[in-house]
């Protein structure tokens, strides 16, 4: 659920705060669902999902590059809690990264979760962060 | 006579939705009202479902501001309609994996869950693209995918290759791939003990979302009907036909037993009543012994 914060206008440098970040948080987003992709077939015994599943490579490449961005952000006041909600997210996405490399499923998905409930409150934080596409998408054309 | 008591259940709806949303091609038509709603299968001692609706803790205030959904009704209040909880429900077919059809499985503590195989294994194909391939993602929540895993670890997760009949005695998957989306499947109810019953009724999921997608601009068209695809196809719109007449085809040919959920006629056509909460229960089969749950 979106605080009202995050609801109200933003200064001119928050709102080139939030351009600038935003594919970012698109990023990690792809990364946490890349990583759950793995673990589901992992969890339904698919043979596919070793550690030199594409998924993976992928995944890794997108954190690396992610995490440079966001080290390199200047974050207004405004949005303080928006960007350390985000590097908190790297940072447990890099545990489940560490953790796949065994497609350990139990290892993965607890920092894996705690990513995800990172990524939820960067996206309260802000307005026009969201964790599902919706634009286009199933309750525009269902 | 039937085997199983079956549902319609609004949990929630839009006011003023366009169009051409549900029907190709349809621009500048106007609007209508926009049901959301599951379908509940009662019978032999196990409860269905169909769908589980989307997770209003997460997105509801988005969904509610942004696209005007309106009267969200957790399982909890909607399922009480027919007299029953979300620990009653045993099995649930999803349709397919967009946010607004499976975001609800925490609230089924007991529900096995049955999706398609390629369902899941297209969803990581996306994921496994490169940035500009993300309109291939839309509808899904990563959350979604994470409690999938869940319910894979806790043995609650049946991926399901294709067709399968009788998942319970009566009840069939019926696979509809690269439609609106890549591993989308109808359900089938075969609600009498007779092989050859025409007593049957198809649940379509998203592959038809108003009586127009089956019979053409006249709803009630019998005389010249035209199959009109949904406006949203990561498939093909060719195999939305396809799908259209596979449903039709497999309600032994009455049109008006495939069962799109989000049409607001459906309450026009079938026993139906509306909730204190203004939601909408409708009717299509009772079966013995069971109470109305509508009069």
């Amino acid at each position: 659920m979106h605080n009202a914060f995050s609801r109200t206008p933003v200064d001119d440098r928050t709102a080139a705060y939030i351009a600038e970040i935003h594919p970012r948080f698109e990023d990690l987003r792809q990364v946490s669902a890349q990583l759950a992709g793995l673990l589901v077939l992992a969890a339904s015994g698919s043979k596919s999902a070793s550690p030199d599943h594409p998924l993976l490579k992928s995944a890794r490449e997108l954190h690396r590059s992610t995490v440079d961005a966001l080290r390199g952000a200047r974050p207004t006041e405004r949005a303080q809690q928006h960007h350390a909600a985000l590097l908190q997210a790297t940072n447990a996405l890099s545990e489940a990264l560490n953790a796949a490399r065994d497609v350990d499923i139990d290892a993965v998905l607890a920092p894996l979760q705690a990513a995800h409930a990172h990524l939820q409150r960067a996206a309260n934080e802000l307005p026009g962060f969201e964790m599902v596409e919706f634009k286009q998408g199933c309750c525009a054309v269902l | 006579m039937n085997k199983y008591s079956i549902w319609v259940m609004e949990y929630a709806h839009v006011p003023q939705y366009h169009l051409s949303g549900l029907i190709y091609g349809a621009h500048n038509q106007g609007h209508r009202r926009l049901p959301y709603c599951y379908v509940v299968i009662k019978g032999g001692g196990q409860v269905a479902m169909v769908d589980v609706g989307y997770n209003h803790k997460a997105y509801g205030e988005v969904l509610a501001n942004t696209y005007g959904v309106r009267g969200w009704h957790p399982p909890s209040e909607v399922l009480a309609g027919c007299g029953l909880t979300p620990a009653d429900i045993s099995h649930i077919f999803i349709t397919h994996a967009h946010f607004d059809h499976m975001g609800n499985i925490e609230d089924f503590p007991n529900a096995t869950f049955y999706l398609q195989e390629r369902e899941l294994s297209k969803w990581v194909w996306a994921m496994s693209l490169e940035r500009r391939f993300r309109w291939l993602m839309l509808g899904i929540d990563p959350g979604d995918i994470l409690r999938a895993v869940d319910l894979a670890r806790q043995g609650r997760l049946v991926a399901v290759d294709g067709d399968r009949d009788d998942v319970l005695p009566g009840i069939d998957l019926r696979a509809a791939f690269d439609t609106h989306t890549w591993g989308s499947m109808f359900v089938r109810v075969r609600n009498d003990p007779s092989p050859t019953t025409p007593n049957t009724w198809v649940f379509a999921g998203d592959l038809v979302y108003t009586r127009e997608n089956l019979r053409g601009d006249d709803p009630e068209n019998t005389k010249d009907p035209q199959y009109v695809p949904v406006g949203l196809a990561t498939g093909s719109q060719v195999n939305l036909i396809m799908a259209s007449e596979a449903m039709v085809n497999a309600a032994g040919g009455d049109y008006t037993r495939v069962i799109p959920v989000h049409e607001e006629r459906l309450g026009q056509v079938f026993p139906s009543r509306t909730t204190e909460a203004g939601l909408r229960i409708t009717e299509l089969a009772l079966a013995d012994g069971e109470a109305s749950r509508v009069q």
